[in-house]
């Protein structure tokens, strides 16, 4: 009958699927077998800053591919990622963070004790330099629990950048940048009178960078913005070296006239205007010349790298800095192996692995990224020397102009940032830079007494 | 079935409308409704039909409502669970040093764009709707700016506003002799250099508004005045005025609502600086929400929310009570 | 006060709808003259003041940054830097942003039509008898202001009551939002109302169901106040700002309003105005061509005359 010779034909057909996709599945494990046998797991990872040049998008791509390649099991998708206070917020509430990300040294203790990041202990003690990392420096990405939640990716202290260019057309010597602060005014109002442009800028964004920026100034003059650890930790924000630093870019600013027009500068802008030849000298990371390379086209001869002048105070340092990198805490043990191996990879084997260092070098030469920027040791000086020879050959950032800092960075005190509610710190004293720089009348002891209080209130919240 | 000719007929089709509704109407047994009947009678299609808007709106207009009154009165920044704070965040919110300052400077504003962005429409409309040749030209060249992005009509003038020598603004005022001004760097200046781009950004759909409002002008009332010995400018005071009482009224209000929760100005132009001189009440509630990178204080930006919407309810109140007398007859 | 019992306006022997001015007060050499010249400053001043911010736009946009810095009002000192376009076309993708823009406001337009018109078609047309209840709760909600909503609403995104993974970075968090439109329903409900109500009678007896009546009968004679809330729909789609800029956190999807302040700092700036001059071009053409409706759609007919 016909429906007989249908269900015939519909079993006849059944077996032979099965009989094909049993070949078909034992033949994939064949070959899967004879490449490896784990499942391919897919990480996303922080790349670059949004807007960076082809260039630099490229040689981020060339090494995704290099990494693929030598981990078959692990896909890598980038996601272009800019840490900035208010933006991070919301990706994390949001869950949007790629698997791989980074975070400031300021914010990883308390991300780890708030539980939003993955405990990276076991993977990051197994990796075989682990014993070599610089105590400090690790102890940025450890929480209160002891664990491990963030890998030290590079360390920075402040510095100051100048523009060579128009220290010769203020019959400065480019050789010599100044040392003491004095002399940076002094500089800066040559610079202002002979060329026009801004003798020394300062950042005045309230993204919390202004207070940043000014804290790097007080710590220069021997203060300290906090005392204490966690949320019994003191604000000290209006200490005499915070008047002090306010009163001179008081000075500078309405006396001397040498910062220009524009107040309102954040990391990224200064950083523009540096490379368009609008500023003379400012205060950022020692590791700038990689985005003004990246985002500016910066050229390079004009770019000059000094230490920041230090007070003849014995508590006089410089404010270090750094990155770390982390994962979400929603990664399964796959993926967080996977991601570690990433950051291994991208972050590490080239501080510390010859033939990494010269792979990762070649790779960034080859589309004309920064090679060699100075930095601070994530390991040890000793490592860091070391490392810094093997690249040598690739190094392509004008080093000699950067001698100044790589020479003078090593005999400063490096002090970390104030340790509780960093963010919010900086936060309470971005107004105070901002009043000082747009009003001449600013009455500094009442404005650092409301930034006081609210230093001292997010301090206790713990935010 | 076939196809219904609305147009066509529509008369019969009227008539037999009415017979069917005069039987209709006839005292009858009531039907027991059961859902069948209901779904017969239409019911169910009906609330087919409804349920787009059901769905949508009880998602993202209702619940949210419910929720930031929740929010409101709880501790949250989504990492941790939830915790009852009663009046905490508002009281939290009334004691914030920035509070005074962001009330204050969101009314400036206000008060500032209602100076300059509503007399002027209102006399560029008034000459315009005279104009006997060309006026779309006039129309299109008011209603252009309103047309550009905003985030483009905004970051454009932060380059004018450019405060060195050299800027746009600087630049045009030095022909005239006008010293550089600090326009967004400077406490002073700042605010009202943001309300101007956003009058700039805005006036031509007001002068639209207002253009339409005219023509709408009965002309006999204007031959009236004439007759009466009116002249120009009394007549606009006595009959444009006065027959432009409602559409000004609500233009007034609706201006002021909107630029009460003004944002994009002042996060884009100036994040709110310098030292908070143009941060604004939304501003505020943003930065609460999602200015601090270790997470949000969701409870003290919905509790900000609520006083801002309750603050704009009882204005428009004691606006529409106090103005209805002027409004009608 | 003066009343008349007819509201509209009759058109005058010349042609011209009599307004403030009548024709005799035109043959015045005073007024003539007063007015006239009035005019004209006032065309001067829509030309500088509306025209030129977009001209120097369009001009900076092929000018070389320097030249734009240092010398931001002259007429190309140093030539012409048509680089600029180029590589806002191509490194800065204008194109893909402004694509993601578009593909926002089609989705936001096509959620407002559907939910506007399904519900104004249910409580105009249809009636049932809960009609005002909803009446009032959309009323009460076109009295709540946009910002009550945006933090629940951005947590309801992050962490959806019955779903698990967040709509972050999915365009229907944009799209479905923007149906809820209280504005819109009451404007077409509206609209529905002053229909005449004998055709519905007509089309029912007919046999026609409540979803012919809907596509064959209320949709097509709708055409007027769809082609307002369509106008109305995109505007406020394209000025969109905060709420794309909350829930679009991958690059990738993101509007051109969220995208431009982003890189502003890591752009060069006659290549960033490039990028901002072409996202204008769109809207400017779309605006010129369809003028009309545009004019007529925020406030009417009598403001595009001659």
């Amino acid at each position: 009958m016909k429906s007989k010779g249908r269900a015939m034909k519909s079993i006849r057909m059944g077996m032979t699927v099965a009989a094909v996709s049993l070949l078909a599945v034992s033949a994939g494990s064949i070959s899967r077998a004879a490449t490896s046998s784990s499942p391919t797991v897919t990480i996303s990872v922080a790349s670059l800053i949004p807007g960076s040049t082809k260039a630099a998008t490229q040689q981020f791509a060339n090494q995704v591919t290099q990494f693929e390649k030598a981990n078959p099991s692990i896909k890598v998708q980038s996601v272009e990622y800019q840490w900035t206070g208010p933006t991070f917020a919301a990706k994390l509430a949001a869950g949007t963070l790629p698997t791989v990300f980074t975070v400031p040294f300021t914010d990883a203790r308390t991300l780890g004790d708030n539980g939003q990041l993955a405990d990276l202990t076991a993977e990051v003690k197994a990796l075989p330099y682990y014993s070599k990392y610089n105590p400090a420096v690790i102890a940025e990405g450890t929480d209160s629990k002891g664990q491990i939640v963030a890998v030290p990716t590079a360390a920075y202290a402040q510095a100051l950048h100048y523009n060579r260019k128009l220290f010769v057309a203020a019959g400065l010597n480019p050789n010599k940048p100044p040392t003491t602060w004095a002399q940076v005014e002094s500089d800066a109002k040559q610079i202002a009178t002979k060329t026009g442009q801004a003798g020394y800028a300062e950042m005045g964004k309230d993204d919390n960078t202004a207070g940043w920026i000014l804290t790097t100034l007080v710590y220069s003059l021997g203060g300290r913005m906090e005392t204490g650890i966690g949320t019994k930790a003191t604000a000290t924000v209006d200490n005499p070296q915070t008047v002090a630093a306010l009163n001179m870019l008081k000075k500078m600013r309405w006396t001397d006239n040498s910062m220009g027009s524009n107040f309102s500068y954040g990391w990224s802008d200064i950083n523009q205007a540096f490379a368009a030849g609008q500023v003379g000298m400012y205060v950022s990371g020692s590791d700038v010349y990689t985005n003004l390379v990246q985002a500016s086209n910066i050229d390079p001869s004009i770019y000059g790298l000094a230490p920041i002048p230090l007070a003849a105070n014995k508590n006089a340092g410089v404010l270090g800095g750094g990155t770390l990198a982390a994962v979400r805490p929603d990664a399964n043990p796959a993926t967080a192996a996977a991601a570690v191996k990433w950051i291994d990879y991208y972050y590490e084997q080239p501080l510390i692995n010859k033939a990494q260092a010269i792979r990762n070098a070649r790779t960034l030469t080859a589309s004309k990224q920064p090679v060699g920027v100075p930095a601070l040791p994530v390991f040890d000086k000793t490592q860091y020397d070391l490392a810094n020879t093997w690249i040598k050959p690739y190094i392509n950032v004008p080093l000699n102009q950067m001698k100044p800092f790589s020479t003078g960075i090593f005999a400063q005190k490096l002090i970390p940032e104030p340790e509780a509610s960093t963010q919010s710190v900086y936060h309470s004293l971005d107004a105070v830079v901002e009043a000082v720089l747009t009003d001449q009348n600013a009455n500094i002891p009442s404005l650092l007494q409301q930034a006081q209080s609210s230093a001292q209130s997010a301090i206790r919240q713990g935010t | 079935m076939s196809t219904i000719d609305p147009v066509a007929s529509t008369a019969e089709k009227a008539q037999h409308a009415l017979m069917s509704k005069a039987q209709a109407e006839a005292p009858r047994v009531r039907a027991r409704r059961t859902p069948a009947s209901w779904v017969r009678d239409g019911g169910l299609s009906t609330l087919l039909f409804l349920l787009p808007m059901l769905l949508v709106f009880g998602a993202f207009s209702w619940y949210p409502i419910v929720r930031t009154v929740i929010m409101s009165l709880q501790h949250t920044n989504l990492v941790q669970p939830a915790t009852w704070v009663g009046f905490a965040n508002f009281s939290q919110v009334i004691h914030d040093p920035l509070f005074p300052t962001a009330v204050k400077n969101t009314a400036e504003f206000a008060l500032l764009a209602l100076v300059f962005g509503y007399p002027i429409p209102l006399l560029a409309a008034v000459v315009m709707s005279e104009v006997r040749k060309r006026r779309g030209l006039y129309s299109a060249l008011a209603y252009l700016p309103v047309v550009i992005p905003p985030v483009v009509a905004v970051l454009l003038w932060k380059t004018f506003y450019d405060a060195s020598p050299t800027g746009v603004f600087n630049t045009i005022l030095g022909w005239v002799g006008l010293g550089p001004y600090p326009w967004l760097q400077s406490q002073q200046t700042a605010l009202p250099s943001l309300v101007l781009e956003s009058t700039w950004a805005n006036a031509g759909g007001t002068v639209i508004i207002y253009l339409a409002a005219l023509t709408g002008v009965n002309h006999e009332l204007y031959e009236a005045a004439s007759v009466d010995g009116a002249g120009l400018w009394n007549k606009v005071w006595h009959v444009t005025l006065p027959q432009l009482r409602g559409v000004l009224l609500v233009t007034m209000i609706l201006q002021i609502i909107g630029t009460a929760q003004v944002f994009l100005e002042p996060y884009l132009f100036t994040s709110g600086g310098p030292a908070n001189a143009t941060l604004t009440v939304l501003l505020l509630i943003y930065n609460y929400a999602f200015g601090n990178s270790l997470g949000g204080d969701y409870g003290a930006a919905t509790a900000l929310s609520l006083m801002l919407a309750g603050f704009l309810a009882v204005f428009s109140l004691v606006y529409l009570r106090a103005t209805r007398s002027w409004s009608t007859g | 006060m003066i009343t008349f019992p007819f509201r509209r306006r009759a058109a005058t022997a010349d042609g011209n709808a009599q307004g403030l001015v009548s024709p005799a007060d035109w043959r015045r050499p005073r007024v003539r003259f007063g007015l006239g010249s009035t005019q004209t400053l006032l065309l001067v001043g829509l030309i500088v003041i509306g025209l030129g911010p977009i001209l120097w736009l369009a001009k900076s946009a092929i000018t070389p940054t320097q030249d734009t810095i240092t010398h931001p009002l002259a007429l190309f000192p140093h030539g012409v830097a048509w680089s600029n376009l180029s590589r806002a076309w191509n490194d800065v993708e204008v194109g893909h942003y402004f694509w993601n823009t578009v593909v926002i406001a089609i989705g936001s337009w096509l959620s407002q039509i559907i939910v506007a018109t399904s519900a104004g078609f249910a409580l105009s047309v249809l009636r049932p008898k809960y009609a005002k209840y909803i009446t009032a709760l959309l009323l009460t909600t076109l009295l709540v202001p946009a910002i009550v909503l945006l933090v629940p609403l951005y947590v309801e995104i992050v962490h959806p009551p019955l779903v698990r993974h967040s709509f972050i970075d999915s365009y229907w968090a944009i799209w479905l939002p923007a149906g809820a439109s209280a504005f819109n329903v009451v404007l077409i409900s509206r609209f529905f109302d002053n229909l005449p109500r004998e055709i519905f009678e007509a089309a029912r007896i007919d046999g026609c169901g409540p979803f012919r009546l809907f596509t064959s009968i209320v949709l097509p004679m709708s055409r007027p106040i769809l082609g307002v809330v369509s106008v109305f729909a995109l505007l406020a789609s394209w000025k969109d700002f905060l709420w794309p800029l909350l829930v679009l956190t991958d690059p990738n999807k993101q509007p051109l309003s969220v995208r431009l302040p982003t890189i502003e700092s890591q752009t060069e700036l006659g290549v960033f105005l490039a990028a901002m001059f072409i996202s204008c071009l769109v809207p400017i053409v779309g605006f010129l061509i369809f003028q009309r409706s545009f004019l007529r759609g925020s406030g009417l007919g009598g403001a595009i005359k001659g």
